[in-house]
């Protein structure tokens, strides 16, 4: 409708402007990418040059090789794909079981329940380390992919995301079905979890990228080098790299390579989950 | 007890959700505050010492200095994810083309996908004096080499604008999302008033926009004590003093010192914080209203 | 209502679980110091141990996971002690950390001397000095040296931990081959220094036609000993002749220090990233042809110029260790780093095999382990010699020693190109530092003026003063 209006001079140069703002900001966005991959695909020694690369210079993958088969970053990157893949799923189950209960009317406790999940939203857990790591110990759990997984299984957040698309579904369908002797898990999912699809995919992919980058409990629950994650190693290859002990010889282009290997998953499933994702987020934050 | 029965499956469904925050978010809570009231030694016995550790923390001149240090990264970063994105997202609504709004969106959005040590890892190569690409760009101006990140005057900087850079695209989204939504009626009824585009935007878009804006401080408010992952990353010894946080401060207390029990009560201080701020945020923006 | 009560009697259920829990750990802990205090005789006593340990170590161990299972069966194989091995891939130190504060019990940690003063300080450490003194192994002066022992002496005299390995020193290195190149003899005195850094940042020694080196790349103020020597300064803490601490780089002997760093960061000769890099991106400045000069370990000098030849058989690329600057009296000195040690945790369930495990760990097998690696897969035997295989060779006979104390116990292979010399240096010059427990609080504050007086953001006279201010009001100097 905006397009069909007579545009003044004045809002055409606001509309050049504006385009290119915008484009200067998403170059702002790409240069930063390009360079991490061109600098990724140049050589050790070229990669150590100061210059403005943005195209690989001295093409080689010999970052690639050294970090994926002589400094083995393909361990962590396995553990981080169970991590991720398993824990999402529970993630996004539970979830939405904890956001179907919460649009319940007249659910005696729901004030309660909601509020008390409400609360860990605003615990960091940086601040009860310790505590968490002494239940992690006390169930068990130490140097095993299991503590990672469980840690951040249900979180606050993604309740209250599931609970505002569910209240998007109309109500009365549930009743009506309620009074055709349908019980909750059977209204729960074969009526709730299909028409939310948008809610699933938005909370799957949340809950896939924070998973992806899960950080600090893999520091603290993780002994055992062969169930390390991609974070914890990342950090080492970028951040700390006194302390990958090492024989190898860490130019730029192994850094940049290890980052490059670990946006990959990110950004495979970015297009898929994109479009149920604004439709999605609308939701989300329509109701609030 | 006729409710709870009427309403068993509900509750036992609701059952592993409530135990799971039990074991893994109350009670360590709760054992935390135990220990901040103890002189909690690794090995032996830990008595009690009422309010000792928090008097340690606060008499400590070094929580005081990130106290500051928080305060002042925080806001600067709660401003500029407040302010970017809105800016943003008004300016890609203004855009005619669904193509060019499509990808840029989907670019802007691109680098909240990432952890902060790539991204702290990325921004940290970049913007160093030696083979920097940002300072490589300075040097073709013209200008000399810049230590941002070694450097007292840029580092809180560096800190907030990496930051409204990471999150920026995500914001973008939940207000775009609204603009989405604006019932299209009021533009039209602004258009037969004669409203010019700003009008619109002024009148129309930002006042239907408050409800987004009131979730946008909210999200944010919290965030600001518990910021941790970006500094432990990005910080470095030269600017250690500007940039370190209380987290980073319950961290070295902590894990580098081994005193946990002033590093419990720190963190406590901070959840305390984090309560009231949000408390005071709610009432002052009324947001249970919106 | 009735649901206003469950949910609270919910909460009361955690908190006071909460509260029996904590009380129970803190009971278990009471216990554990019981056996502290008696533990000597305790260990006596107890010849029925089972021999199996728990321990957590940051670099001693298998390279890979996978290798660090073969480590943990040679051991068995070598000891007949069962060997559960814990070895971080990172943030040691968190880790550690998080599972003594748990409870957790491990018989051994390798940890370095500043870490084991917190641990003493909290109460978690065994102490060992009996037994050392009863040890034949140990009291042994050729397997370790008597005066060494003073490094891990607290002030009572007592000894909570032994050596894992020699560790050596630290020192300015330099690439001998770019030296050779430009014609210029090594350097004594600091205008020395300047002039060769100077002339590594302009002549382009690497021949690239770019002018894209500097002299100079330091991982912050982690190392500067082997140019404040030229004030005669050591890099820490000493104790004044009246016996108070005090920080000699914040006194204004070391203002002319400051200023020489401050002219090679303007003009350019020391990498601008110093104040950002740590050891690892210093090392890999060294090793790409970026920098002419670093300062670090001794035994790196060997690594070095084997990780560059490893990449490039070819290369003319030689590391060498330098004295450091001299002092108007023509006086070196060095800093010598703090040893890794053994300690035995007060809660061990087997403090006696612990304590055997460490003797073991300074004979003959045990330093074969921990330099060349395991048996048929690091190294082979023919007929009496070691073999080294590639895994070995990629190891750099390196799994936690690369040297140590015993003089009984020969090096099969020599020593890496550079480091016998890199040694010699640090014997003769370096001298161990002193490091208090609040280093890290007075560290931070020595960083901070340090980077703005070599930064020039301040004159590096104001820089000292405040510095010493500072240091003065947190109580950290005397």
């Amino acid at each position: 409708m905006k397009i069909l209006e007579k545009k003044s001079w004045q809002s055409r140069i606001f509309d050049c402007i504006n385009v290119l703002f915008l484009l200067l900001l998403v170059l702002t966005m790409i240069i930063p990418f390009l360079n991490t991959l061109a600098l990724a695909f140049s050589s050790n020694l070229a990669s150590m040059q100061p210059d403005i690369v943005l195209w690989p210079k001295e093409f080689s993958t010999e970052g690639f090789t050294t970090v994926w088969n002589r400094m083995r970053l393909y361990l962590p990157f396995m553990n981080n794909v169970i991590v991720t893949v398993v824990g999402t799923a529970g993630h996004v189950f539970l979830c939405s079981v904890a956001g179907y209960v919460l649009i319940q009317k007249g659910l005696p406790g729901k004030k309660w329940m909601l509020s008390a999940i409400l609360v860990t939203m605003m615990i960091p857990s940086e601040a009860i380390m310790i505590p968490l790591y002494i239940v992690n110990k006390d169930l068990g759990l130490l140097n095993s992919l299991s503590a990672l997984i469980l840690s951040g299984l249900v979180s606050g957040f993604g309740v209250l995301l599931m609970r505002n698309f569910f209240l998007s579904v109309p109500y009365e369908m549930s009743e009506s079905a309620r009074i055709d002797g349908a019980g909750d898990l059977r209204i729960f999912f074969t009526m709730y979890m299909p028409l939310a699809k948008a809610g699933l995919a938005t909370v799957t992919l949340f809950e896939f990228v924070s998973r992806w980058n899960q950080f600090t409990p893999a520091v603290l629950y993780i002994n055992d080098p062969s169930k390390n994650t991609l974070q914890v190693a990342l950090k080492s290859l970028i951040v700390d790299t006194d302390v990958t002990s090492s024989n190898f010889m860490i130019t730029t282009n192994v850094r940049m390579a290890g980052i490059v290997i670990a946006l990959l998953p990110l950004l495979f499933i970015y297009p898929f989950v994109q479009k149920y994702f604004v439709k999605g987020i609308f939701l989300g934050a329509n109701k609030e | 007890m006729k409710a709870i029965l009427k309403y068993k499956t509900l509750y036992l469904m609701m059952l592993p959700i409530l135990a799971y925050f039990a074991i893994f978010s109350f009670y360590p809570l709760v054992r935390g505050l135990i220990i901040s009231f103890q002189n909690y030694r690794l090995i032996g016995d830990r008595p009690f010492v009422g309010f000792d550790n928090y008097m340690t923390v606060l008499k400590d001149p070094v929580f005081w200095d990130v106290l500051q240090n928080t305060i002042v990264i925080g806001t600067g970063i709660f401003v500029i994810n407040f302010i970017l994105p809105l800016i943003l997202a008004l300016s890609l609504n203004e855009v005619a083309s669904v193509w060019f709004k499509k990808v840029t969106q989907m670019i802007v959005y691109l680098p909240h996908l990432f952890s902060w040590v790539v991204v702290g890892g990325m921004w940290i190569l970049m913007l160093s004096p030696d083979t920097g690409i940002v300072n490589q760009i300075i040097q073709l101006f013209g200008g000399d080499p810049i230590s941002f990140l070694a450097s007292d005057k840029y580092a809180r900087s560096v800190m907030i604008f990496t930051s409204g850079w990471k999150e920026m695209g995500y914001t973008c989204i939940l207000y775009l999302a609204a603009i989405v939504n604006i019932n299209p009626s009021l533009y039209e009824a602004a258009s037969i008033d004669g409203a010019s585009r700003w009008h619109k935007v002024r009148f129309v878009t930002i006042p239907q926009l408050s409800s987004t804006m009131k979730m946008v401080v909210m999200l944010n408010v919290l965030g600001i004590l518990r910021m941790f992952d970006q500094i432990l990353v990005m910080r470095n010894g030269a600017i250690a003093d500007k940039v370190d946080v209380v987290m980073m401060y319950t961290y070295q207390k902590g894990i580098l010192e081994f005193n946990i029990g002033p590093a419990t009560a720190a963190g406590f201080l901070i959840i305390f914080a984090t309560l009231v701020i949000s408390f005071v945020t709610r009432a002052l923006i009324r947001y249970d209203e919106g | 209502m009735v649901k206003r009560k469950k949910f609270i009697s919910m909460i009361m259920a955690v908190s006071l679980l909460g509260g029996v829990l904590a009380g129970c750990s803190s009971n278990s802990g009471n216990s554990a110091s019981g056996d502290n205090k008696t533990t000597p005789t305790a260990q006596a006593d107890s010849k029925n141990e089972e021999r199996t340990l728990k321990m957590m170590t940051g670099v001693i161990g298998g390279k890979t996971p996978e290798e660090n299972v073969k480590f943990e069966k040679e051991i068995e194989r070598l000891t007949g002690i069962k060997v559960t091995m814990d070895k971080p891939a990172s943030d040691y130190d968190q880790k550690l950390l998080a599972s003594i504060a748990s409870g957790e019990k491990y018989d051994l940690l390798q940890v370095s001397k500043e870490r084991m003063n917190t641990l003493i300080d909290q109460g978690v450490l065994t102490p060992l000095t009996d037994q050392v003194k009863a040890s034949k192994v140990l009291s042994d002066p050729s397997v370790i040296p008597t005066d060494e022992w003073d490094q891990v002496k607290t002030k009572d005299g007592q000894i909570y931990g032994v050596f894992t390995k020699y560790q050596g020193g630290t020192m300015p290195i330099v690439r001998k081959d770019w030296l050779d190149k430009l014609n210029l003899p090594e350097p004594k005195t600091l205008d020395d220094y300047y002039n060769v850094l100077k002339a590594f940042t302009e002549q382009d020694p690497d021949g690239n036609g770019k002018k894209d080196t500097y002299g100079l790349s330091t991982a912050g103020m982690y190392e500067l000993q082997g140019f404040f020597s030229a004030a005669g300064l050591k890099q820490r803490y000493v104790e004044t002749a009246d016996g108070k601490l005090d920080v000699p780089y914040s006194t204004d002997a070391a203002i002319p220090v400051y200023e020489w760093l401050n002219k090679l960061y303007k003009e350019g000769i020391l990498d601008p990233n110093f104040a950002t890099n740590d050891t690892g991106k210093m090392r890999n400045m060294f090793l790409s042809d970026r920098v002419g000069m670093i300062t670090y370990w001794d035994a790196w000098v060997g690594m070095l110029n084997n990780t560059r030849k490893g990449q490039d058989p070819q290369t003319t690329f030689e590391a060498k260790g330098l004295p450091g600057a001299a002092d108007a009296n023509g006086n070196y000195m060095l800093r010598r780093g703090d040893p890794d040690v053994w300690v035995i945790p007060a809660n061990a369930e087997h403090p006696k095999t612990a304590f055997e495990f460490i003797e073991w760990w300074n004979t003959q097998d045990g330093i074969m382990l921990g330099s060349l690696g395991i048996k048929d897969e690091d190294y082979t035997m023919d007929n009496g010699k070691y073999v080294l295989t590639q895994t070995g060779k990629e190891h750099a006979s390196d799994h936690g020693v690369p040297f140590w104390y015993n003089s009984n116990v020969e090096a099969p292979f020599g020593k890496l190109p550079g480091v016998q010399e890199a040694q010699d240096l640090v014997n003769k010059y370096a001298t161990l530092e002193l490091t208090p427990p609040n280093w890290s609080e007075a560290e931070k504050i020595i960083n901070e003026y340090s980077f703005k007086a070599i930064m020039g953001e301040m004159p590096a006279a104001d820089a000292v003063k405040k510095m010493r201010e500072e240091l003065k009001a947190k109580k950290l100097i005397d």
